[in-house]
């Protein structure tokens, strides 16, 4: 085992049992109930006597709070009910878990105490029995509060003026963290270098945007001190756990529910001050309190993200070889380092992939943060990693033109070999196995490269400028200890699944990864149903309810398929051994003699020795005759496990490859096709990994092109609804072709890797360089996203 | 009076119903709460994201967008209304077989303005489909498999 | 987001409909389509203490041909009107023009007459009716009245309604001789409103041009007829002098506004694009109905 290998722990034995649902396209299980409008999601959820709650939204974006006057609503106490920040001042704030040295910490009452540091910071709560009247109020209220401006902190640049305002005075500082970390010789590679380049680029602020906002349904019922708080979370158990802590009430008696959930992309991760408040009022008040983010509310004060500089030099030699780069990576954090993750989540992640397929072994990373009057940055898929992968890859093709080498060749250079690997990048991320060059190879093969080069020559000559773009990636994913570790942001991981089969011989699955979705009821039944031998049609997976599902962090990082796969492949197996245990018992054989196909256990060599996974069951259950324990012993409950896993970093990888049209004299971008090559590894089902491929895309391209949350130098957000804040419809995405390759994980169980995240990873970056390679003739740079028609006549100097 | 209650009475997925609402009482809301019909979503409420999207006097139509006093006298079908105790229509089994939906939030409005396109477009091409559904917000699929289960809806006719 | 109180009143007669604007003009407002409306009721930038539906009334969704005009009722919903046998032959350019206004939900129940008062200056139809020219009949206690399209447009979001009148069709021109049109625009999604557009109307008298609209929108808080740009083009033939002409009269005569979605430079640029192709497209279109 090589070096890289045997640092990593694992498993010895990291096989699954493979039969006919791993790897298929199955229909999805779960699509009956939403299909017919069965499906409840938490604004779909009544309780009686329960109360509709609005908060109170600071309209200014830096400000102390005065006074809140609570008297001038009407039925104070009796029908309506408003809690502001001085109520809930002892609940502890949220904070950041990361544990590295110098990170600043900003902690964030769940209600605003004493001061705001965003536009759309909630400031107080107001219930009412009926929601159209809590607004009503909530707007009077909001009409009477009394606030002191402060200069706002507009954004990085301003954050860093020593006059600037301190958001949070008592850490002295708008910047929470700025440390630089040397790779290797990185002065002398500056200096052995045949020429260098440098690219300065802001990534642009957007954000998840799902089609359900947040929403918080809490109850507490006073005679058993329990509460139920129904919430739109990846993370249900987590948040369970961040609730008890703040409320001072025990696990044991909070259990949190994700309904269905109508897509979180990271946003709903961590924790929403909304999160703490909700249930505090249900605590105060014994009686369900549900509050509904509305879209706008959604656009201001739900966390935002991508938003970095990437400040890079590359040292490259005239064949093409990079020599060593430089990046600064510096995150807008918004008013507070987010709960979770912190204001890293960006810049941190950024620097720690930036190698991405490259051999990149000469590398100074300089990662910083800071604290401006935004709603806080926090997770959206491709976190940290999408910026890096723009800049990086738009670098990349900035020098293979100021060189005069072909982008895929500058690429190819550059890039590790499928058997370099396991290796470990320079920035500790151990890459266990990938098909970078490959699936370059694949993606330029698809779109004929030769052949497009040749037309676009073609159609230069008449004035037409077509583009190809390329974005190669490594994609991260597992998210757990090592995951995160690797990733720049250390956390700890735990996560399980139970499999349960009943004396019918059906099977009931608890598992902590929670889908909102992604299939997962369709996908880890597939994984049990290869693992036991039966159909999909009788395996139930059970997420999202701490009642009935083990510990565990949820859904988010492209962890779901290789935790919930490798938990559930190994409960199932446990559970096939425990029935093949009785079975043996029943046919008098060696349970080695045994095989199970199609939900039958037959005598291998003997197949009219058979009996049906029911038959076999029940006898489980109900035959005394049957159990291995001495009489009078209690013994192992039989045909259940519960499995747990911390799973090994894995990476996922591919290639993006777009080809556009720019009309010059308008700026419309016309994007023609989208060639993607994705291997994750071990695939479960392949049609919801085209499925999450297609959406991650849709979402890179939406940041690309359209996406852009904006304020003005007051700190006021400009974009407050769907008119201004523009998503992709179904006009703007051309097909996308998906193609794949199959490079297992060494290190996992089953060799399963995550994925979903890639496309937004990569593609905005393969827009930029088509667009780019498109623009070439003019000299245009791309330095910033969105790329609207006003940004693209200017970069080629049509407009100033 | 602001505040003063209106009787409203319409026919929804076939059987009548009639409660009292204020005005301000958007059509989705009064459905959605007032008639336990919760399959109509709510995305934006402004407009733009089709998830409210019903159907009344056989137009596709944006619930949000329509007090339920405007609707009094009106037949309107939800989600609800599509499938036949529980066995999909044609448009839902399209769906469902070419990966059409993910989290499902936007399905049912996605549902609903098929249902109408099709009646007045019944074969469509890829770039009629495309048009029709930018009036339908997803963020999970990317729309690729939403075309090709519209495509397909329209093709088992 | 929901919207703050307000009286419902549902009238099923214009004058109904009148004298109960009529008690609080200011604080009330008429209910057609709701599409423009409703949104804002829901974000709560407007609220009005009155809001009065005007559709039960009967007699305000025709379509048809009045003399020379296209007379378009009230309550004609913009989907119907887009595909109405009439509009497509004899008016193609509002078909057109209808395309790009919106997605189907919005446009079975927002209206032609709606979208033309509530004046959106980044707009389609405004822009239409000042290309094409015509009317609005709109009535008051006082009895009816026309409004030119001229003198239609105030400012953004603006008429020459007063609150006390009610908007009950609109007469489009109907152009004789061999007349063409074209829309273009820039949107930065199908269905949004646009950066800038552009109308434009010709008239061929064999190879010259007879006579010319163009009216832009999105450049300016109404609608504009570049007039300087229509008065050179008359008796010309668009060669690569005449277009780039007008494109300079077009440009010089723009100062137009500078929001999130593009600068006040690349609207005036890309103004004079859209001016350029859409001269040679309406000519195009006038050739074909020789």
């Amino acid at each position: 085992m090589d070096k890289v290998t045997s640092a990593v722990r694992l498993p010895k034995d990291r096989s699954i049992r493979k039969g006919k649902w791993i790897g298929a396209r199955v229909e999805r299980v779960e699509d009956p109930r939403f299909l017919t409008g069965a499906a409840k999601f938490v604004a779909d959820l009544e309780l009686p006597r329960m109360l509709h709650a609005v908060f109170v939204r600071s309209p200014h974006a830096h400000a102390r709070i005065i006074s809140i006057d609570k008297s001038i609503l009407p039925g104070l106490g009796e029908t309506t009910f408003v809690f502001t920040g001085e109520d809930m001042r002892d609940v502890p704030p949220l904070i950041d878990v990361v544990t590295l040295e110098t990170l600043l910490k900003t902690p964030q009452h769940s209600l605003a105490l004493g001061k705001v540091r965003f536009a759309g910071e909630a400031v107080a709560v107001v219930t009412h029995t009926d929601r159209y009247v809590a607004e009503d109020l909530a707007e009077l209220l909001g009409g009477g509060i009394e606030y002191e401006i402060l200069e706002p902190v507009a954004n990085v640049a301003a954050a860093g003026k020593a006059e600037a305002e301190l958001l949070h005075p008592d850490i002295g500082t708008n910047e929470v963290y700025r440390e630089t970390e040397t790779h290797g010789d990185v002065e002398g590679a500056f200096e052995a270098a045949d020429q260098t380049f440098s690219l300065h680029f802001h990534h642009n602020r957007y954000e998840a945007a799902p089609m359900e906002t947040r929403g918080v349904l809490a109850n507490y019922e006073r005679p058993d001190s329990q509460l139920t708080v129904w919430s739109s979370t990846q993370m249900p158990h987590f948040l369970g756990s961040i609730i008890a802590g703040k409320l001072s009430l025990s696990n044991q008696r909070v259990r949190v529910i994700a309904p269905e959930v109508g897509g979180g992309f990271g946003q709903k991760m961590c924790t929403s001050p909304e999160e703490i408040v909700i249930p505090w009022v249900a605590l105060q008040l014994g009686r369900p309190v549900r509050w509904i983010e509305d879209r706008r509310e959604h656009l201001l004060s739900a966390t935002h993200a991508k938003e970095q500089f990437v400040n890079l030099e590359v040292a490259v030699k005239t064949d093409g070889k990079i020599l060593g780069i430089k990046g600064e990576f510096i995150g807008d954090g918004g008013g507070y380092s987010f709960n979770t993750e912190s204001a890293l989540i960006e810049p941190a992640l950024a620097a720690k992939a930036f190698p991405g397929p490259y051999r990149l072994e000469t590398y100074q990373e300089t990662v910083a943060a800071s604290l401006t009057n935004k709603s806080p940055a926090a997770a959206y898929r491709g976190v940290g990693w999408t910026a890096c992968n723009a800049a990086r890859e738009i670098v990349i093709d900035e020098v293979a033109r100021g060189l005069g080498i072909d982008p895929a060749d500058m690429r190819r250079i550059n890039m590790l070999n499928a058997d370099e690997l396991p290796y470990k990048s320079i920035t500790g991320q151990i890459y266990d196995s990938g098909s970078y060059k490959e699936s370059l190879d694949k993606a330029l093969e698809a779109i004929e490269y030769p052949m497009f080069r040749a037309e676009q020559k073609r159609l230069r000559e008449k004035g037409r400028y077509l583009g190809v773009g390329i974005s190669s990636y490594v994609e991260q994913t597992a998210w757990g200890s090592d995951s995160s570790a690797q990733a720049g942001t250390p956390l700890p991981s735990h996560d399980n699944s139970t499999v349960t089969m009943d004396p019918g011989g059906k099977v009931t699955i608890g598992t902590s990864v929670s889908g909102h979705g992604q299939g997962h009821e369709t996908s880890l039944a597939q994984v049990a149903a290869d693992g036991l031998g039966i159909d999909i049609a009788d395996v139930r997976v059970l997420h999202g309810d701490t009642l009935t599902s083990p510990y565990g962090l949820g859904t988010y990082a492209s962890r779901s398929a290789v935790i919930g796969g490798a938990t559930v492949a190994r409960a199932s197996a446990d559970v096939r051994e425990q029935v093949l245990r009785v079975a043996g018992r029943m046919f008098e054989v060696s349970p080695e003699d045994l095989l199970i196909e199609d939900g039958i256990i037959s005598v291998a060599g003997a197949p009219s020795l058979s009996k049906t996974m029911a038959e076999v069951a029940f006898a489980a259950y109900w035959d005394g005759s049957l159990r291995d324990d001495e009489p009078g012993e209690s013994h192992q409950p039989l045909l259940s496990s519960t499995r747990f896993y911390d799973p090994p970093a894995t990476y996922s990888n591919g290639c993006v490859v777009v080809l556009t049209e720019v009309d010059t004299d308008t700026g419309v971008v016309r994007l023609d096709r989208i060639v993607v090559v994705e291997d994750c590894g071990t695939v479960i089902n392949p049609m919801i990994v085209d499925g999450q491929v297609h959406g991650a895309i849709m979402q890179g391209i939406g940041g690309a092109l359209l996406e852009h949350l904006i304020y003005d130098e007051d700190g006021q957000p400009l974009t407050t609804t769907y008119m201004d804040y523009l998503v992709p419809t179904a006009m703007g995405m051309p097909n996308m072709e998906v193609h794949h390759l199959e490079t297992p994980s060494p290190f996992s169980i089953g060799g399963i890797k995550g994925m979903g995240e890639g496309g937004q990873v990569a593609a905005p970056a393969a827009v930029a360089n088509a667009v780019a390679d498109a623009l070439a003739p003019f000299g245009a740079r791309i330095t910033h996203f969105p790329l609207s028609p006003d940004n693209i006549l200017r970069m080629i100097g049509k407009i100033e | 009076m602001a505040t003063a209650k209106h009787a409203v009475e319409f026919i929804v997925n076939g059987e009548p119903a009639d409660t009292l609402v204020e005005a301000r009482r958007t059509l989705a809301d009064v459905l959605r709460e007032d008639l336990d019909l919760t399959g109509t979503k709510l995305g934006c409420e402004h407009g733009v994201c089709g998830a409210c999207t019903v159907i009344v006097d056989g137009r596709a139509t944006r619930s949000c967008l329509m007090f339920a006093v405007q609707a009094d006298g009106c037949e309107i079908t939800t989600v609800e209304g599509l499938d036949v105790e529980g066995k999909l229509d044609f448009v839902q089994r399209a769906f469902t077989e070419n990966h059409g939906l993910q989290c499902g939030f936007c399905t049912p409005g996605v549902l609903m303005s098929v249902h109408s396109f099709l009646k007045d477009n019944p074969n469509p091409t890829e770039e009629e489909i495309r048009i029709e559904l930018s009036g339908n917000i997803c963020r999970c699929t990317g729309y690729q498999n939403i075309v090709k289960s519209i495509a397909a809806a329209a093709a088992s006719r | 987001m929901k919207p703050a109180p307000f009286a419902y009143h549902a009238p099923n007669t214009i004058d109904e409909a009148l004298a109960i604007l009529g008690s609080d003009p200011d604080r009330s407002r008429l209910l057609a389509g709701g599409q423009s409306l409703v949104p804002m009721l829901n974000l709560r930038l407007a609220n009005f203490d009155h809001l009065i539906d005007i559709n039960r009334i009967s007699g305000l969704n025709h379509v048809r041909i009045d003399g020379d005009r296209l007379a378009i009722g009230a309550l004609a919903r913009q989907y119907d009107v887009a595909r109405n046998d009439v509009v497509q032959k004899r008016l193609p350019v509002l078909s057109r023009a209808l395309a790009n206004v919106g997605h189907t939900a919005i446009s079975n129940r927002g209206t032609i007459v709606g979208s033309l008062c509530h004046a959106d200056p980044a707009a389609e139809l405004p822009a239409v009716l000042l290309a094409v020219g015509g009317e609005l009949s709109v009535q008051g206690t006082s009895g009816m009245r026309n409004i030119h399209a001229d003198d239609f447009f105030d400012t953004s979001f603006t008429t020459a309604l007063d609150a006390n009148e009610i908007a009950v069709e609109v007469r489009f021109e109907l152009a004789t001789g061999t007349t063409g049109w074209s829309v273009e625009e820039i949107a930065r999604r199908h269905g949004d409103f646009a950066l800038v557009g552009v109308v434009i109307q010709m008239t061929l008298e064999g190879a010259l041009i007879g006579d010319v609209r163009i009216a832009l929108f999105g450049v300016a808080p109404r609608p504009q007829r570049m007039s300087t740009a229509e008065k050179q083009l008359i008796g010309k033939t668009l060669d690569d002098t005449v277009l780039d002409q007008a494109v300079a009269n077009v440009t010089a005569s723009l100062n137009p506004p500078q929001d999130i979605h593009a600068t006040a430079g690349y609207r005036r640029h890309v103004a004079g694009v859209l001016v350029r192709r859409g001269l040679l497209r309406a000519s195009e279109d006038a050739k074909l109905r020789t």
